[in-house]
């Protein structure tokens, strides 16, 4: 699988490693130094996922974020040094896709890039089911198997997978979670996400210490896994 | 003087007036019961002037009447029972009416007093309460109060978080300042009380010179009385000074308070500013190390193997120096107090993330989780007690040998969730079981000796404790987390 990859970045050897690395995994590969230009960039050259740096000079990555969202299509991924929770919950709830922390290794970049292209690929194709490992959720039917074997869930307990399934593979915020599945007044803490979460897992055959499914994102969420 | 006597020189002037209209008047015709005429008189003296000018101008009547119209006319004889009765008459006249007078009077000059106090304090009140500046305030009471004349000096001590500082009036000596911190934490007024919207003045062995404390919510009132001559009046303003210096304190303590809190807040971003300043330049050269070494470690970047394997090495070593740092930032985050995220978390998904994250490394390990399914949630930062739980695993594993066992568990104990994690490794030698929590104290080669470290600093963060002992089986590391105040979810 190839793609263009824009990296947003403005130390010039973290662009240089990142250009060679992504090059060598054949990702198509084109730098922007900062946001402005990054948002040029993204409009006319159309990348499939936007590599963004949240410590730009100048236009923040967080307003780089805003201005890309409308104009373009392509899956951003942020990456960020040490970032508290909160900024990571920020980016996904402003839109990101997912995020990266520095430093990290090239082969855990290109898995989440993947990762994002082939969601990429799932949406377009509008297939209402989708499926992680052995399960299956039918969005159409409202029906949930898992190796083929009917589940029974509570609405709460639906409601609460559909939202993680059509964000497949991509972390979803306590705060989304607790707005999309109980409302906009929620007067919800994350605890009740878990306990549903541990109850969904129990009815899915899941083991919270090894999940196959639904992967906890400490301190932001919860991620349907894909694969 | 003189004015004192003016109202007895109208009495008798009075009375020999009233004598010469009657005289004129039973020139030309007999009046009886004209003695009626000097009653009136009397009642008039008694209600203006009270008892002094009535007696006086009864006195005067009755002679007069005697003297010019009680024959034998032109003598002062009393003949019988009957004129003596018309003495004793005017004379309880008199009395009687002074006295009435007299105590409606004292009931108007009371009513007007309080009037007047209750209005005073009133302006005094709006004026301290519309100044923006509490001290000012303070000072105009403190101004209020030693102006009253029971009192001689009065001073106002604020206890600021326990430090006393003289605030407003008259200016204390340290004994003074001593005495009123005395007064302030015992709780004990000394000298004066005030009960029931009023001051009493207790009797002092030291006499005049002697201060008085009265120990208020946020302050001290220090003050000398005079030794006599109490106006009850006055008193009774002194106490409502007092109970408006109370609330002024109070107003001043809690915008103190806040002040401070704020103060506090500042200087914790600075910290979390410096901190992450500090991560991202210690982070950053890292990051582009990982990224080109990396990079290169790539097939298609064309190295021989043994110059891959060189530089996977030193991709191995560049992320030690990661963990390092990350070690080192979160301890210096731990120790410049930073909050912590705390909220209700089921101990065993906390353990189960820590497990999911070091899945990699038990698999030729038995791992045993002692953990019932129906433990209460523990108030945590979930991040900073995963850190500690994945610290005391990877903590076992270095130590656990292949095939051995790593157990983690916890049981409710009290009001707190006591968890362990133990292995079968080779146990702790006595001596270090005590340093094993220290900075960079570590038995292993390559550790950074800030991992138990963390943990410690991070458990007792939480208002927890941790310790290591030898089991038979092994090392066991046991930390103590508070539980989780939380009502069930529907």
């Amino acid at each position: 699988m190839s793609g263009r990859v824009l990296v947003v970045e403005d130390e010039p050897e973290m662009q240089r490693a990142l250009r060679a690395g992504l090059r060598y995994h054949d990702f198509d590969v084109r730098v922007a130094g900062t946001g402005e230009e990054a948002v040029h960039e993204a409009a006319l050259w159309r990348p499939d996922v936007v590599l963004l740096d949240l410590g730009l000079p100048g236009m923040d990555g967080f307003e780089t974020l805003r201005a890309l969202r409308p104009a373009s299509r392509a899956a951003v991924i942020v990456v960020s040094v040490m970032p508290g929770e909160k900024d990571k919950v920020r980016a996904l709830d402003a839109g990101a896709d997912d995020y990266v922390v520095k430093p990290f290794g090239t082969d855990e970049l290109v898995a989440r890039i993947k990762a994002v292209l082939r969601r990429q690929a799932d949406v377009r194709s509008g297939e209402p089911v989708i499926r992680s490992g052995d399960i299956e959720i039918d969005l159409a039917r409202r029906a949930v198997k898992v190796k083929n074997r009917a589940v029974r869930l509570t609405p709460t307990e639906y409601e609460l997978l559909r939202v993680l399934a059509l964000n497949a593979g991509k972390p979803v915020s306590h705060s989304t979670l607790l707005r999309q599945v109980w409302g906009d007044y929620a007067i919800g803490d994350r605890y009740n996400t878990r306990y549903v979460v541990a109850q969904i897992r129990k009815k899915l055959g899941d083991d919270a210490a090894d999940p196959h499914y639904i992967i906890n994102e400490p301190g932001v969420g919860y991620r349907l896994q894909t694969e | 003087m003189a004015r004192k006597l003016a109202p007895y020189g109208v009495a008798v002037g009075g009375t020999i007036l009233l004598t010469a209209g009657i005289g004129a008047v039973t020139r030309f015709a007999s009046v009886s019961g004209l003695s009626a005429f000097y009653l009136l008189s009397v009642l008039w003296l008694g209600a203006r002037w009270g008892r002094g000018p009535a007696i006086t101008g009864s006195v005067a009547a009755f002679l007069l009447y005697d003297f010019f119209f009680v024959p034998p006319v032109g003598t002062f004889a009393v003949r019988g029972p009957a004129e003596l009765l018309e003495l004793v008459v005017l004379l309880a006249v008199a009395l009687v009416t002074s006295q009435l007078a007299a105590s409606l009077r004292r009931a108007q000059a009371t009513s007007e007093a309080f009037a007047r106090d209750s209005r005073s304090l009133y302006e005094m009140a709006t004026a301290a309460l519309r100044t923006p500046d509490v001290t000012s305030a303070l000072t105009l009471v403190a101004n209020a109060a030693a102006d009253l004349s029971c009192v001689r000096e009065f001073a106002l001590v604020a206890m600021d978080f326990g430090q006393p500082v003289p605030l407003a009036g008259a200016s204390v000596g340290a004994e003074q300042v001593r005495q009123a911190v005395w007064s302030y934490e015992k709780a004990r007024p000394v000298g004066i009380s005030i009960k029931d919207g009023t001051v009493t003045v207790l009797k002092q062995t030291g006499g005049a010179d002697a201060w008085s404390y009265l120990p208020l919510a946020s302050g001290v009132v220090v003050l000398t009385v005079e030794d006599q001559h109490h106006d009850p009046a006055d008193l009774r303003m002194l106490a409502a000074l007092i109970a408006l210096a109370d609330l002024l304190l109070d107003r001043r303590r809690a915008a103190l308070e806040s002040e401070r809190a704020r103060g506090l807040e500042a200087s914790d971003r600075l910290k979390a500013a410096i901190l992450s300043s500090l991560s991202h330049e210690l982070k950053s050269p890292i990051a582009t190390l990982r990224a080109g070494l990396t990079a290169l470690a790539a097939p298609r970047a064309g190295l021989a193997d043994e110059q891959r394997e060189l530089v996977n090495d030193l991709d191995h070593q560049a992320t030690r120096l990661d963990r390092m740092v990350g070690d080192m930032l979160a301890l210096s985050r731990l120790e410049a107090g930073l909050e912590l995220d705390r909220e209700p978390h089921s101990f065993a998904d906390l353990a189960a993330e820590a497990l999911r994250q070091l899945r990699g490394q038990t698999k030729d390990r038995e791992v045993v989780v002692d953990i019932p399914d129906d433990l209460p949630p523990v108030d945590a930062d979930e991040l900073q007690i995963g850190r500690v739980i994945t610290n005391l695993l990877e903590n076992a594993l270095e130590w656990t040998p292949p095939h051995g066992v790593i157990e983690i568990g916890a049981r409710v104990r009290g009001s707190t969730l006591e968890a362990w994690v133990e292995n079968s490794g080779p146990p702790i030698s006595t001596g270090d079981l005590d340093r094993v929590f220290d900075t960079f104290w570590t038995r292993r080669a390559r550790g950074t000796g800030l991992g138990l470290a963390i943990s410690k600093r991070v458990v007792e963060a939480h208002g927890g404790t941790i310790r290591a002992e030898n089991r038979r089986r092994g090392p066991r590391f046991t930390f103590a987390l508070p539980l989780a105040q939380v009502t069930a979810p529907q």
